[in-house]
Parts: structure tokens; C-alpha cells; sequence
């Protein structure tokens, strides 16, 4: 009951989600305008006729999928912020969900968030992948965030204060934060050997002292291995910073 | 004292559009705002506005006030703008008493628009006069207008457009608002707006009204409780919000004092949000020569305000003989643009309100 | 409590020339373009005096001029809608007591 609530209902959200071939395709916009309203900006703000001509200003709007290059101008130009476009092709596993965004501090690209569902819950973590800050006199700024592609028509607001902690640091030496072990985790990399390697996290002066544990804890809260079944990485020499020299002569009292 | 051909009270959508209208045709035209500066309210509107490239949409009602105030620059000669100027009353004969920059003035028009807009209703509940409870126009004025945040935490009372466009603006500038409240067992504004807010992560509360407010010198916290299906609160549901400041967002009034001094008929139509004149399709009053454009003549959005503003200027320009080539289809057009406006089911409440008061012939 | 940053509006506060006012005997600054009710709320001033008759503590409520709550007396003069009188330099701004007095 939107009209109770201001959140749509699963079958209103059925009702404007694009079909699985377009998604599957091209990265779509999708309107969620749930009411008629006298109000037809996002028809006049589309270059490409994507949008069918109204016969009364108060239409719904309807989009027509293959002509909608996802350029996002409508999005901007909405009054009611509701269009977004969302981008199933982005990766294997992550689709991209561009939302309008008229609040202050704008986040920054490559930051983690905790991405919102319609009702202002968080739904997961998401990495900024894109901001296009609002120009004079429309200004609207707009944030592109990756996240599960599952989530592609649930995630439609965004939340700087880290519900997931994701901005937390993990790798002290290194500066790698939960939000990118997970990412790393959920992306397949599921040893502490394999997320050393590709993130450094583990590679730094204390030799891993700080923060295999906690990389060990992610991958059991991720995985469900048991700790003590897990592999260990390599241990390589030196366990503190020292000078290249002091290995240049061998042993001193040779 | 003073003549004019048309003098248009208020500066705000309904009164500008009229002006730049009238002067369009050729009609000699005097504003009197009591404001220092044009542009009514439309100045705090922050959101960009619905409707259709001729009503601006998708243009921050602050950038339109702009652009109608450009628009005037054209017909400068024409029109006389008089800023600071309160009317202080309107007599039967159509004189006006102003006072303008703290001096008295007098002024005689030929014919009269009033655009005064409207004000906010209030509400009843107990310590419902505690400073920290601001209509939500107010907020909207303290913010967007001179930067000031109203407070931390805010409670607003309504779900309309103005309770839900203003909660978005409380946040965007970093207020907390704990929650919107309606006693309506729906949501009365556009649900894109609602939408927006919920999104953000603000419950709407629907059949909830506000018990009291609590406070000594000022608000420290807020107790709501629910409805049940007849309006009646329902003893166990109360909560208590911890807020210091209480929005009041339940309607506008019109602002009608100079029609009822003039005499004109009036009625009251809940639809419009109160009494307002009963008018012909020119907008013209039952008085003879008082035009109306705006809230005054029924409380709805700021386009169909500037739309009324068109359509009372050519009117009042034409009836002094101006325009006679371009008259008909300037209204025409006027005419169609307040009827697609009005035509969903948004404007079902309006054009049923204005049903009861608009009258067929215009009046002799 | 001004606001600093903001998504759609600018209000360069930092450039705004600082206006110095006394309100109840104490100094009180405000900002280029402020009312007496936007810079004294900005100081946190939200009482702005008590009812005449039961003594009730007022604040405005609609802040452009309708409903009159906002009565001061500023400069002498009393019954001043705050809520729409520029602030000015130098303005001696004080709680009204009772319907207010002319002097």
C-alpha cells in the first residue's frame, strides 16, 4: 500500500521492473513514478524518444527499453527523483544502480556505503563506482553504486554512516578495509594467501601480526570454514623491517 | 493618491505572472508587495516544480522566480513595482490604503487582482504554542531562505506535499527529521515525494496524530499516538519522539481579508481550504473589476498559480480594452493549461472545489 | 545554527558582512541579509518574549509576516514583526513586556 506507506508494494515494483532480456542486454533506466501526477519533465528531457509522448500530462510515464541509452538525463531532470538506472552488464556478479542524490557530503568514488532499499533499510554494502556532481542550475548530483546483482531493483538509496563497517580498517600496515576483504571474499578469493596476494592485506611491515586474524574471521563469517582448518600463508623472512644491508655482507663474524 | 490602470496585490507566482501578462497586452500595471523583494514564496522552494515546460517544470521554484522577474524587465515602462508596500485595506469604492516604506499612501486602481496567496493553518493540541513549533512554510523560510536550521531534530505533522517536501529539505540541510505523522489514513502528497523521504529512511506514520508537545520554555520532545478507522485515538499507542522542533504542515488558508472588504461573495469550500470568491471564468469576483489569481482563490500548486496569474491579467487587461486580437487565444491557451493540470486524479479535489464556486456568465 | 553546506543553495555566510545588534542588552552578531528572527534563532534564540496575559513563552510561526507572534520591540518601537524587519546595524532589539509600550 504505497499510499500508506510511500514504499511501493512487490507487485507495484513487478509492475515497472524492465524484462530480463533488456537487463540481461543494456543498462536501462527505471521509472518508478507509481501515481499520476500533472508532470511530464522526464518525456521532454529525453533525447532519444525513449520515453512515449504523453496524451495527457498526467500519464504515467512509459519507457521504451531499446531506446533508452541509459545517458541519464531524465534522471536528473525528474522532479520527484524517481528515476534511476541500473546496469546488470557491469560484471558477472555485480550490477550498477545510479540514483539521484541531492544531499551533502557527496561520497566519493570508491567508497563504501551502505546501500538502502526503498524503505530506507540497508540491503548490503556498495562501492561508489561513479559521481557526477550536480551543475548550475539543475543540481542534482547523481551516484552510480555496485552492489550483488540480486539487488539491482532493490537498492535505491544510499547511507554514509557504514552500517556494514565497511570502511573499517583490517590491514593497519596496508590500509585495506572489511569492505574490500568482503569484496575480495565474495568475489572467490576465499584463502588468506589469495587475499595477501591480490591486496597486499598481510604484506606489510608487521608481516600479517595485525590482521590475519580478523582476515581468518571474515572468511568463516563469509564461508563457514573453520578457523582451524584454514590454510596458513607462507611465512617468509624477515619478521621485522631491516636494512637491505644488513644481509649484504652474510654473516658479520664470519 | 495614486492611479493605475491594474493594481495587483501581492508579489508572489500568481501576482508576477498577472503583471507580466497585463503589461503584455498593454495594460498600465502597479505590484504592491509588503515583502522587500518580489517573488512570494516561490524564493524558499527548493525542489524542482511538476507540470509542463510552460508552468517551468524541472526548474527550482527559486530559479523560476528568477526568470519571471527577467521576464517583467520587458515590459519595465508598464509596470510599477512597489516593494515594502503592505495594503492595508481595500474600501468599496476601490481605493487602496498602503503603507508603503513606513509612509501612508493611497491608491485608485481601475481594476484590482488580488494575489495575496494564503498562510497556515494551525493546529490544536495541548502546548501547541511552544516556541520550536513552526508551521513548515516558516521552516522552509528559515532555511532556504536565511541558512538557519530550525533545530536538531524535527517531528512533522502532515503528510501533504508541503510536510513531505519540506522533511526532504530539513535533511538536506542535515536536520534529523524522527518522523512524518498524518492523521489521514493515507499519504495526501505526491507519493515520488513520499518515496524520496521513505527512501532516506523516515517513517510515515498514517492515522497518527500528535497527543501533545512537551516543554517548558521551548519544545523538548513530542507524544503521537494512533487513529482508529473513525479518527478516534486509540488509548496505549502513544509513543514519545525525542524533538525539538514540531512542524506544523496542515494546509494554507487562504488569505481573503481584502474580498471580504470589498465585499465580494464569498464561500467556503474545504476543497480550496476555506472561504474564497465565488468567481466567474475570468476570475473575475462578484465586485466588479476585482480580479483573483493564486491561493487566495483556492489553495493548490504554485503552477496552476502562475497559470491563474496569466489568465487574471489578460482579463483584467482586456476588460480595460486591451489586447482584443490576442485575447481569446491567450485564454484559450490559459484555460487548457489549468484543465491538464487539473485533470488527473490529484486535481479531482480542486476541480471539485471549484466546481461550487465558479459561475458560468461573468457578472454584469 | 547555520547552515554551512548545502546540496542546491549557496549561502556564502563567509562573505555575508558580519551586522552587530543588541538584543536584551547583550551583543548579538547576524549576517548580511538575516531578519531579527533568522539571526537571533541562528544565536539560538527561539523564546522571543511571553504572552501578555498568561504569560505563555512565544516564538514565531510562520516567519513571513501572518501570524504575529513575533512582536518585539526594536528601537524603541514596539509591536515589531521580527519575522519580516531587516536586520540592521546597531539595532537595540528587546523582549516585549505586556502589549508593549510607546515611548
Amino acid at each position: 500500500m504505497i499510499e500508506k506507506t510511500g514504499v511501493p508494494t512487490k507487485e507495484d515494483i513487478e509492475e515497472i521492473t524492465p524484462p530480463k532480456e533488456i537487463r540481461e542486454k543494456q543498462a536501462v533506466a527505471v521509472i518508478e513514478c507509481y501515481k499520476e501526477i500533472p508532470c511530464n519533465p522526464c518525456y521532454t528531457a529525453c533525447k532519444f524518444g525513449a520515453i512515449k509522448e504523453f496524451e495527457d500530462i498526467n500519464d504515467r510515464p512509459e519507457i521504451i527499453y531499446e531506446k533508452c541509452v541509459a545517458c541519464g538525463q531524465c534522471v536528473i531532470k525528474c522532479p520527484g527523483l524517481a528515476i534511476f538506472i541500473i546496469d546488470e552488464t557491469y560484471s558477472e556478479t555485480e550490477a550498477t544502480v545510479q540514483i539521484p542524490y541531492e544531499y551533502l557530503p557527496l561520497p566519493k568514488e570508491g567508497d563504501y556505503v551502505t546501500a538502502l532499499d526503498r524503505a530506507g533499510r540497508p540491503v548490503c554494502r556498495a562501492k561508489v563506482v561513479k559521481v557526477r556532481k550536480g551543475k548550475h542550475p539543475n543540481m542534482t548530483s547523481t551516484v552510480t553504486m555496485a552492489v550483488p546483482k540480486e539487488h539491482s531493483m532493490t537498492v535505491r538509496s544510499l547511507n554514509l554512516e557504514d552500517y556494514f563497517a565497511d570502511n573499517t580498517i583490517i590491514c593497519r600496515c596496508e590500509g585495506i578495509t572489511l569492505g574490500e576483504i568482503r569484496q575480495l571474499i565474495s568475489e572467490g578469493y576465499t584463502t588468506i594467501d589469495e587475499i595477501k596476494r591480490i591486496s597486499r592485506a598481510g604484506m606489510g611491515p608487521c608481516q600479517g601480526r595485525t590482521c590475519r586474524h580478523l582476515i581468518m574471521q571474515e572468511i568463516r563469517n563469509a564461508t563457514g570454514q573453520n578457523m582451524e582448518d584454514m590454510l596458513m600463508p607462507t611465512f617468509r623472512q624477515p619478521t621485522k623491517p631491516v636494512k637491505l644491508g644488513l644481509f649484504v655482507g652474510g654473516e658479520g663474524d664470519d | 493618491m495614486i492611479t493605475t490602470e491594474i493594481a495587483i496585490i501581492g508579489g508572489g507566482p500568481a501576482g508576477l505572472s498577472a503583471a507580466i501578462s497585463a503589461a503584455s497586452l498593454g495594460a498600465k500595471v502597479a505590484i504592491l508587495e509588503r515583502d522587500g523583494r518580489l517573488g512570494g514564496q516561490l524564493i524558499k522552494q527548493t525542489h524542482k516544480f511538476f507540470g509542463s515546460e510552460k508552468q517551468y517544470a524541472s526548474t527550482r521554484g527559486f530559479d523560476i522566480a528568477k526568470i519571471l522577474e527577467e521576464e517583467m524587465e520587458k515590459y519595465k515602462d508598464k509596470i510599477d513595482i512597489y516593494t515594502n508596500a503592505t495594503v492595508l485595506g481595500l474600501y468599496e469604492d476601490g481605493v487602496l490604503t498602503i503603507e508603503h516604506n513606513k509612509k501612508y499612501m493611497k491608491m485608485k486602481p481601475e481594476k484590482i487582482i488580488v494575489a495575496t496567496g494564503a498562510s497556515e493553518k494551525f493546529l490544536s493540541f495541548p502546548n501547541n504554542d511552544l516556541p520550536g513549533i513552526y508551521g513548515a512554510g516558516a521552516v522552509q523560510t528559515l532555511m532556504n531562505e536565511y541558512g538557519v536550521k530550525p533545530g536538531n531534530n524535527v517531528l512533522m505533522v502532515g503528510a501533504g506535499n508541503i510536510g513531505l517536501i519540506v522533511s526532504y529539505q530539513l535533511m538536506q540541510a542535515g536536520v534529523r527529521v524522527k518522523a512524518i505523522i498524518d492523521a489521514a489514513p493515507q499519504i495526501g502528497g505526491y507519493l515520488v515525494h513520499a518515496s524520496k523521504v521513505r527512501r532516506a529512511g523516515v517513517p510515515i506514520l498514517v492515522s497518527h496524530t500528535i497527543k501533545r508537545a512537551h516543554g517548558k520554555e521551548s519544545v523538548e520532545g513530542a507524544t503521537i499516538w494512533q487513529l482508529d478507522e473513525r479518527w478516534q485515538p486509540i488509548e496505549g499507542t502513544e509513543k514519545y519522539l525525542d524533538v525539538d522542533v514540531i512542524c506544523i504542515s496542515v494546509g494554507l488558508s487562504p488569505l481573503t481579508e481584502f474580498l471580504w472588504q470589498a465585499g465580494c461573495e464569498m464561500k467556503y469550500i474545504p476543497e480550496l481550504g476555506g472561504h474564497v470568491a465565488i468567481r466567474d471564468e475570468n476570475l473575475e469576483t462578484s465586485v466588479n473589476g476585482i480580479f483573483i489569481a493564486g491561493d487566495v482563490a483556492g489553495v493548490e500548486e504554485a503552477s496552476s498559480a502562475m497559470v491563474e496569474g496569466r489568465l487574471a491579467g489578460i482579463c483584467a487587461a482586456n476588460s480595460l480594452g486591451y489586447g482584443d486580437d490576442r485575447f481569446e487565444e491567450l485564454r484559450r491557451d490559459y484555460t487548457e493549461q489549468l484543465k491538464s493540470l487539473r485533470s488527473g486524479p490529484v486535481g479531482a479535489k480542486i476541480v471539485s472545489g471549484l466546481s461550487k464556486v465558479t459561475v458560468k456568465k461573468q457578472f454584469a | 545554527m547555520r547552515i554551512e553546506e548545502h546540496p542546491i543553495l549557496s549561502f556564502e555566510n563567509e562573505k555575508r558582512k558580519k551586522i552587530k545588534f543588541i538584543f536584551d542588552g547583550k551583543e548579538y552578531e547576524g549576517l548580511e541579509g538575516d531578519t531579527i528572527a533568522s539571526a537571533l534563532h541562528a544565536a539560538g534564540v527561539k523564546v522571543l518574549g511571553h504572552h501578555y496575559a498568561n504569560n505563555r513563552p512565544r516564538g514565531f510561526y510562520c516567519a513571513i509576516g501572518n501570524c504575529s507572534s513575533c512582536l518585539m520591540t526594536v528601537d524603541g518601537e514596539p509591536n515589531v514583526r521580527i519575522c519580516v524587519e531587516e536586520l540592521k546595524e546597531g539595532m537595540v532589539v528587546e523582549t516585549q513586556k505586556g502589549k508593549g509600550e510607546l515611548k
